[in-house]
Protein backbone atom coordinates (compact mmCIF):
# COMPACT_ATOMS: atom_id res chain seq x y z
CA UNK A 1 0.00 0.00 0.00
CA UNK A 2 2.79 2.42 0.92
CA UNK A 3 4.60 1.91 -2.35
CA UNK A 4 1.41 2.74 -4.24
CA UNK A 5 0.55 5.76 -2.11
CA UNK A 6 3.85 7.60 -2.10
CA UNK A 7 4.19 8.19 -5.87
CA UNK A 8 0.62 9.53 -5.99
CA UNK A 9 1.43 12.08 -3.31
CA UNK A 10 4.54 13.30 -5.03
CA UNK A 11 4.88 16.74 -6.59
CA UNK A 12 3.93 15.41 -10.01
CA UNK A 13 0.28 14.81 -9.11
CA UNK A 14 -2.34 17.52 -9.31
CA UNK A 15 -5.62 17.37 -7.42
CA UNK A 16 -8.83 18.98 -8.69
CA UNK A 17 -12.04 19.55 -6.78
CA UNK A 18 -14.79 20.06 -9.39
CA UNK A 19 -18.05 21.31 -7.95
CA UNK A 20 -21.55 22.31 -9.00
CA UNK A 21 -24.08 23.97 -6.70
CA UNK A 22 -27.52 22.68 -7.63
CA UNK A 23 -30.97 23.70 -6.49
CA UNK A 24 -34.04 21.48 -6.83
CA UNK A 25 -36.69 22.89 -9.17
CA UNK A 26 -40.09 21.83 -10.40
CA UNK A 27 -38.98 20.49 -13.79
CA UNK A 28 -35.27 19.83 -13.53
CA UNK A 29 -32.59 20.75 -10.99
CA UNK A 30 -31.06 24.17 -11.62
CA UNK A 31 -27.30 24.83 -11.55
CA UNK A 32 -26.61 27.90 -9.42
CA UNK A 33 -22.82 27.90 -9.64
CA UNK A 34 -19.96 25.78 -10.85
CA UNK A 35 -16.23 25.85 -10.47
CA UNK A 36 -13.03 24.02 -9.66
CA UNK A 37 -10.11 24.25 -7.31
CA UNK A 38 -6.85 22.55 -8.20
CA UNK A 39 -3.35 22.35 -6.84
CA UNK A 40 -0.89 20.01 -5.18
CA UNK A 41 -2.29 17.05 -3.30
CA UNK A 42 -2.28 18.93 0.00
CA UNK A 43 -4.61 21.60 -1.41
CA UNK A 44 -7.83 22.08 0.55
CA UNK A 45 -11.01 23.72 -0.67
CA UNK A 46 -13.08 26.20 1.34
CA UNK A 47 -16.71 26.55 0.26
CA UNK A 48 -19.07 29.23 1.57
CA UNK A 49 -22.83 29.29 1.01
CA UNK A 50 -24.70 32.15 2.63
CA UNK A 51 -28.33 33.18 2.84
CA UNK A 52 -30.27 35.56 5.10
CA UNK A 53 -30.77 32.94 7.78
CA UNK A 54 -28.03 30.33 7.24
CA UNK A 55 -24.29 30.49 6.66
CA UNK A 56 -22.45 27.30 5.81
CA UNK A 57 -18.67 27.27 5.53
CA UNK A 58 -16.85 24.03 4.89
CA UNK A 59 -13.21 23.08 4.45
CA UNK A 60 -12.72 19.98 2.30
CA UNK A 61 -9.54 17.92 2.56
CA UNK A 62 -8.47 14.72 0.82
CA UNK A 63 -6.25 11.85 1.85
CA UNK A 64 -5.39 9.53 -1.06
CA UNK A 65 -5.38 5.83 -0.22
CA UNK A 66 -4.38 3.85 -3.29
CA UNK A 67 -7.12 4.06 -5.89
CA UNK A 68 -9.54 5.60 -3.43
CA UNK A 69 -9.56 8.81 -1.51
CA UNK A 70 -10.84 9.87 1.88
CA UNK A 71 -12.82 13.08 1.63
CA UNK A 72 -13.08 14.94 4.92
CA UNK A 73 -15.06 18.10 5.50
CA UNK A 74 -15.02 20.42 8.50
CA UNK A 75 -18.33 22.26 8.60
CA UNK A 76 -18.97 25.52 10.40
CA UNK A 77 -22.63 26.46 10.31
CA UNK A 78 -24.45 29.51 11.64
CA UNK A 79 -28.23 29.59 11.73
CA UNK A 80 -30.41 32.53 12.70
CA UNK A 81 -32.85 31.22 15.28
CA UNK A 82 -34.68 34.39 16.17
CA UNK A 83 -34.25 37.80 17.66
CA UNK A 84 -33.26 38.96 21.08
CA UNK A 85 -35.47 41.17 23.27
CA UNK A 86 -33.60 44.16 21.89
CA UNK A 87 -34.36 43.13 18.31
CA UNK A 88 -30.87 41.87 17.46
CA UNK A 89 -30.48 38.58 15.55
CA UNK A 90 -29.62 35.49 17.60
CA UNK A 91 -27.40 32.91 15.82
CA UNK A 92 -26.71 29.28 16.56
CA UNK A 93 -23.17 28.06 15.77
CA UNK A 94 -22.38 24.45 14.99
CA UNK A 95 -19.09 22.75 14.10
CA UNK A 96 -18.83 19.15 12.97
CA UNK A 97 -16.85 16.86 10.69
CA UNK A 98 -17.88 14.44 7.96
CA UNK A 99 -15.70 11.84 6.27
CA UNK A 100 -16.51 9.57 3.33
CA UNK A 101 -14.39 7.30 1.19
CA UNK A 102 -14.83 7.29 -2.57
CA UNK A 103 -13.01 6.38 -5.73
CA UNK A 104 -11.30 9.00 -7.87
CA UNK A 105 -13.73 10.60 -10.37
CA UNK A 106 -16.73 9.44 -8.34
CA UNK A 107 -19.39 12.00 -7.52
CA UNK A 108 -20.08 12.92 -3.91
CA UNK A 109 -23.23 14.83 -3.15
CA UNK A 110 -22.94 17.26 -0.25
CA UNK A 111 -26.13 18.48 1.43
CA UNK A 112 -24.84 21.52 3.32
CA UNK A 113 -28.20 22.52 4.78
CA UNK A 114 -29.00 19.09 6.17
CA UNK A 115 -30.98 16.21 4.84
CA UNK A 116 -34.41 16.94 6.35
CA UNK A 117 -36.35 14.15 7.99
CA UNK A 118 -34.87 10.94 6.75
CA UNK A 119 -37.16 8.60 4.83
CA UNK A 120 -40.19 10.81 5.43
CA UNK A 121 -39.62 13.88 3.30
CA UNK A 122 -37.54 14.70 0.25
CA UNK A 123 -34.23 16.42 0.79
CA UNK A 124 -34.64 20.17 0.73
CA UNK A 125 -32.36 23.06 -0.22
CA UNK A 126 -29.39 23.29 -2.53
CA UNK A 127 -26.79 20.57 -2.72
CA UNK A 128 -23.25 20.47 -4.01
CA UNK A 129 -21.94 17.88 -6.42
CA UNK A 130 -18.25 17.27 -5.90
CA UNK A 131 -15.95 15.25 -8.12
CA UNK A 132 -12.35 14.58 -7.14
CA UNK A 133 -9.89 14.19 -9.99
CA UNK A 134 -6.17 13.64 -10.12
CA UNK A 135 -3.79 14.14 -12.98
CA UNK A 136 -0.07 14.37 -13.57
CA UNK A 137 0.94 17.97 -13.24
CA UNK A 138 4.02 18.19 -15.42
CA UNK A 139 5.73 20.52 -12.95
CA UNK A 140 2.73 22.81 -12.39
CA UNK A 141 2.34 23.09 -8.61
CA UNK A 142 0.59 26.39 -8.05
CA UNK A 143 -3.00 26.28 -6.80
CA UNK A 144 -5.71 27.59 -9.08
CA UNK A 145 -9.39 28.31 -8.67
CA UNK A 146 -12.25 29.12 -11.02
CA UNK A 147 -15.82 29.79 -10.02
CA UNK A 148 -18.80 30.94 -12.03
CA UNK A 149 -21.94 31.99 -10.18
CA UNK A 150 -24.96 31.62 -12.46
CA UNK A 151 -27.46 33.05 -9.99
CA UNK A 152 -25.82 36.27 -8.84
CA UNK A 153 -28.42 36.85 -6.13
CA UNK A 154 -26.79 34.07 -4.10
CA UNK A 155 -23.71 34.49 -1.99
CA UNK A 156 -21.36 31.60 -2.83
CA UNK A 157 -17.60 31.51 -2.57
CA UNK A 158 -14.95 28.96 -3.45
CA UNK A 159 -11.33 29.24 -2.37
CA UNK A 160 -8.22 27.14 -2.61
CA UNK A 161 -6.52 26.73 0.76
CA UNK A 162 -2.84 25.89 0.62
CA UNK A 163 -0.36 25.86 3.44
CA UNK A 164 2.87 27.31 2.02
CA UNK A 165 5.81 24.94 1.92
CA UNK A 166 8.10 27.94 1.59
CA UNK A 167 7.70 31.68 1.56
CA UNK A 168 9.41 34.44 -0.36
CA UNK A 169 10.53 37.09 2.15
CA UNK A 170 11.89 40.49 1.10
CA UNK A 171 13.80 42.36 3.81
CA UNK A 172 14.67 46.04 4.09
CA UNK A 173 16.29 48.10 6.79
CA UNK A 174 14.75 51.54 7.24
CA UNK A 175 16.25 54.52 9.06
CA UNK A 176 14.47 57.82 8.58
CA UNK A 177 14.29 58.44 4.83
CA UNK A 178 16.99 55.92 4.03
CA UNK A 179 16.15 52.39 2.96
CA UNK A 180 18.58 49.56 2.35
CA UNK A 181 18.60 47.54 -0.83
CA UNK A 182 15.92 44.82 -0.77
CA UNK A 183 17.24 41.45 0.33
CA UNK A 184 15.06 38.61 -1.01
CA UNK A 185 15.25 35.24 0.65
CA UNK A 186 13.20 32.04 0.38
CA UNK A 187 12.51 30.44 3.76
CA UNK A 188 10.94 27.12 4.67
CA UNK A 189 8.81 26.94 7.83
CA UNK A 190 10.38 25.17 10.79
CA UNK A 191 13.80 25.03 9.11
CA UNK A 192 16.98 25.92 11.08
CA UNK A 193 17.63 29.69 11.31
CA UNK A 194 19.52 31.50 8.56
CA UNK A 195 22.03 34.32 9.00
CA UNK A 196 21.22 37.44 6.96
CA UNK A 197 23.33 40.60 6.63
CA UNK A 198 21.70 43.88 5.72
CA UNK A 199 23.66 47.00 4.84
CA UNK A 200 22.30 50.47 5.46
CA UNK A 201 24.75 53.28 4.83
CA UNK A 202 28.01 51.82 6.08
CA UNK A 203 26.54 49.88 8.94
CA UNK A 204 26.09 46.12 8.57
CA UNK A 205 23.29 44.54 10.60
CA UNK A 206 23.41 40.79 11.06
CA UNK A 207 20.27 38.94 12.01
CA UNK A 208 19.29 35.31 12.50
CA UNK A 209 15.96 34.60 10.83
CA UNK A 210 13.67 31.60 10.92
CA UNK A 211 10.17 31.00 9.61
CA UNK A 212 7.56 29.40 11.87
CA UNK A 213 3.85 28.64 11.77
CA UNK A 214 1.54 30.86 13.84
CA UNK A 215 0.04 29.70 17.13
CA UNK A 216 -3.08 27.54 16.79
CA UNK A 217 -6.21 29.66 16.28
CA UNK A 218 -8.35 30.34 19.31
CA UNK A 219 -11.80 30.24 17.77
CA UNK A 220 -13.51 27.08 16.53
CA UNK A 221 -14.31 28.74 13.21
CA UNK A 222 -10.72 29.72 12.44
CA UNK A 223 -9.50 26.26 13.41
CA UNK A 224 -12.17 24.40 11.41
CA UNK A 225 -11.81 26.51 8.27
CA UNK A 226 -8.02 26.93 8.40
CA UNK A 227 -8.45 30.69 8.12
CA UNK A 228 -4.76 31.31 8.84
CA UNK A 229 -3.43 28.61 6.50
CA UNK A 230 -1.29 31.11 4.57
CA UNK A 231 0.02 32.95 7.63
CA UNK A 232 3.70 32.63 8.49
CA UNK A 233 5.76 34.16 11.25
CA UNK A 234 9.32 35.49 10.93
CA UNK A 235 11.34 35.12 14.12
CA UNK A 236 14.19 37.62 14.37
CA UNK A 237 17.07 36.88 16.74
CA UNK A 238 20.44 38.65 17.14
CA UNK A 239 23.41 36.57 15.93
CA UNK A 240 24.62 35.90 19.46
CA UNK A 241 21.49 33.86 20.05
CA UNK A 242 20.24 35.92 22.98
CA UNK A 243 16.61 37.00 23.48
CA UNK A 244 14.59 37.29 20.23
CA UNK A 245 14.12 40.79 18.89
CA UNK A 246 10.59 40.03 17.84
CA UNK A 247 8.24 37.97 15.71
CA UNK A 248 6.39 39.29 12.67
CA UNK A 249 3.36 37.33 11.45
CA UNK A 250 1.44 37.93 8.25
CA UNK A 251 -0.23 36.47 5.21
CA UNK A 252 1.61 35.89 1.96
CA UNK A 253 0.07 39.01 0.47
CA UNK A 254 3.07 41.31 -0.17
CA UNK A 255 2.19 43.68 2.65
CA UNK A 256 5.21 44.94 4.61
CA UNK A 257 5.44 44.27 8.36
CA UNK A 258 7.78 46.34 10.48
CA UNK A 259 9.87 45.53 13.52
CA UNK A 260 11.87 48.20 15.40
CA UNK A 261 15.41 47.07 16.20
CA UNK A 262 17.47 48.14 19.26
CA UNK A 263 19.92 49.89 16.91
CA UNK A 264 17.24 52.42 15.99
CA UNK A 265 16.64 50.92 12.55
CA UNK A 266 13.38 49.32 11.51
CA UNK A 267 13.28 45.94 9.82
CA UNK A 268 10.57 45.71 7.14
CA UNK A 269 9.61 42.25 5.90
CA UNK A 270 7.26 41.41 3.07
CA UNK A 271 5.85 37.89 2.71
CA UNK A 272 4.80 36.53 -0.68
CA UNK A 273 4.24 33.23 -2.44
CA UNK A 274 7.48 31.99 -3.96
CA UNK A 275 7.85 31.86 -7.71
CA UNK A 276 7.47 28.56 -9.55
CA UNK A 277 10.49 26.34 -9.57
CA UNK B 1 -86.03 59.69 29.25
CA UNK B 2 -82.86 60.82 27.53
CA UNK B 3 -81.67 64.27 26.62
CA UNK B 4 -79.91 67.12 28.31
CA UNK B 5 -80.45 67.49 32.07
CA UNK B 6 -82.94 70.15 33.15
CA UNK B 7 -81.27 73.40 34.17
CA UNK B 8 -83.80 74.65 36.76
CA UNK B 9 -86.60 72.08 36.94
CA UNK B 10 -89.85 72.87 38.65
CA UNK B 11 -91.39 70.63 41.27
CA UNK B 12 -93.70 69.01 38.71
CA UNK B 13 -90.75 68.28 36.49
CA UNK B 14 -88.94 66.57 39.41
CA UNK B 15 -91.99 64.35 39.90
CA UNK B 16 -91.80 63.36 36.24
CA UNK B 17 -88.11 62.63 36.70
CA UNK B 18 -88.88 60.40 39.74
CA UNK B 19 -91.41 58.51 37.69
CA UNK B 20 -88.94 58.02 34.90
CA UNK B 21 -86.23 56.97 37.33
CA UNK B 22 -88.39 54.20 38.76
CA UNK B 23 -89.07 53.08 35.19
CA UNK B 24 -85.31 52.91 34.63
CA UNK B 25 -85.37 55.53 31.88
CA UNK B 26 -82.97 58.11 33.31
CA UNK B 27 -79.37 58.49 32.27
CA UNK B 28 -76.59 58.35 34.81
CA UNK B 29 -76.26 62.16 34.84
CA UNK B 30 -80.01 62.63 35.32
CA UNK B 31 -80.08 60.06 38.13
CA UNK B 32 -77.23 61.86 39.85
CA UNK B 33 -79.06 65.19 39.59
CA UNK B 34 -82.22 63.63 40.96
CA UNK B 35 -80.39 62.00 43.88
CA UNK B 36 -78.79 65.33 44.72
CA UNK B 37 -82.20 66.99 44.67
CA UNK B 38 -83.81 64.29 46.83
CA UNK B 39 -81.30 64.94 49.59
CA UNK B 40 -82.42 68.54 49.88
CA UNK B 41 -86.12 68.19 49.04
CA UNK B 42 -88.13 66.25 51.60
CA UNK B 43 -91.29 66.70 49.52
CA UNK B 44 -89.82 65.01 46.49
CA UNK B 45 -88.26 62.27 48.65
CA UNK B 46 -91.70 61.58 50.14
CA UNK B 47 -93.25 61.56 46.67
CA UNK B 48 -90.67 59.02 45.55
CA UNK B 49 -91.37 56.79 48.58
CA UNK B 50 -95.09 56.98 47.77
CA UNK B 51 -94.46 56.05 44.17
CA UNK B 52 -92.42 53.05 45.32
CA UNK B 53 -95.18 51.91 47.69
CA UNK B 54 -97.73 52.17 44.88
CA UNK B 55 -95.54 50.11 42.59
CA UNK B 56 -94.97 47.45 45.29
CA UNK B 57 -98.71 47.26 45.87
CA UNK B 58 -99.34 46.90 42.16
CA UNK B 59 -96.72 44.17 41.91
CA UNK B 60 -98.27 42.23 44.79
CA UNK B 61 -101.69 42.46 43.23
CA UNK B 62 -100.18 41.07 40.02
CA UNK B 63 -98.97 37.97 41.91
CA UNK B 64 -95.44 38.91 42.91
CA UNK B 65 -95.58 38.84 46.72
CA UNK B 66 -91.82 39.39 47.24
CA UNK B 67 -89.59 42.00 45.85
CA UNK B 68 -86.81 40.69 43.67
CA UNK B 69 -83.33 40.87 45.16
CA UNK B 70 -80.45 40.65 42.75
CA UNK B 71 -77.39 39.50 44.68
CA UNK B 72 -74.23 41.54 44.13
CA UNK B 73 -71.17 39.57 43.06
CA UNK B 74 -68.86 39.14 45.97
CA UNK B 75 -65.13 38.44 45.52
CA UNK B 76 -63.66 36.84 48.57
CA UNK B 77 -59.92 37.42 49.17
CA UNK B 78 -59.31 33.71 49.76
CA UNK B 79 -60.91 32.68 46.47
CA UNK B 80 -59.02 35.38 44.58
CA UNK B 81 -55.70 34.21 46.02
CA UNK B 82 -56.57 30.61 45.15
CA UNK B 83 -57.31 31.44 41.50
CA UNK B 84 -54.18 33.55 41.17
CA UNK B 85 -52.13 30.65 42.56
CA UNK B 86 -53.79 28.20 40.15
CA UNK B 87 -53.13 30.50 37.16
CA UNK B 88 -49.48 30.89 38.15
CA UNK B 89 -49.07 27.16 38.60
CA UNK B 90 -50.57 26.40 35.19
CA UNK B 91 -48.36 29.03 33.55
CA UNK B 92 -45.20 27.67 35.17
CA UNK B 93 -46.11 24.12 34.21
CA UNK B 94 -46.80 25.10 30.61
CA UNK B 95 -43.50 27.01 30.43
CA UNK B 96 -41.55 24.07 31.85
CA UNK B 97 -43.25 21.68 29.40
CA UNK B 98 -42.54 23.97 26.42
CA UNK B 99 -38.89 24.31 27.45
CA UNK B 100 -38.57 20.52 27.76
CA UNK B 101 -40.15 20.07 24.34
CA UNK B 102 -38.60 22.86 22.28
CA UNK B 103 -35.75 24.23 24.39
CA UNK B 104 -34.66 27.80 23.63
CA UNK B 105 -35.29 29.80 20.48
CA UNK B 106 -35.01 28.07 17.12
CA UNK B 107 -36.69 25.19 15.42
CA UNK B 108 -37.31 21.93 17.22
CA UNK B 109 -35.75 19.89 14.43
CA UNK B 110 -33.19 17.38 15.74
CA UNK B 111 -29.64 18.70 15.38
CA UNK B 112 -28.42 15.86 13.16
CA UNK B 113 -31.12 16.60 10.58
CA UNK B 114 -29.95 20.18 10.20
CA UNK B 115 -26.31 19.16 9.73
CA UNK B 116 -24.73 18.69 6.35
CA UNK B 117 -24.19 15.23 4.94
CA UNK B 118 -22.07 13.75 2.17
CA UNK B 119 -23.46 10.95 0.03
CA UNK B 120 -21.31 9.10 -2.50
CA UNK B 121 -22.95 8.20 -5.82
Amino acid sequence: MLSVTIPMQGPGTRLTYRIRVIEPAAVAPRILASGAVSGPLDTDMRLTLRSDSVEVEALFQVTPIGDTVNLGAEFFTRRRVGRSRRGLPVWEDDTYRRVVRLAWNDTARVYPFGSGRRDTAPRKGAWVELILERAFAGGEARPAEEFAVVDTTRDFRLEAVVRPRRAHVVLNLVRGDTVSAPRPIDLIPEEPPRIVRLVLGRRVTTLELSLTRPDPPRSDRERALAIDADVVCLRVVPPDGSEPLGVMCGRLNSVARQLPLPSGDTLAATFAWPGPR
Amino acid sequence: MTGPPLTHPTHDQWLVQIDAELDGELSLVERAALAKHLVTCAHCAGARASQLEVRVALARSAGNPHAFVVPRPVIRPGALALWVAIALGVGLLAGWGAHQRWGGPGSGTPLEETRGTIVVH
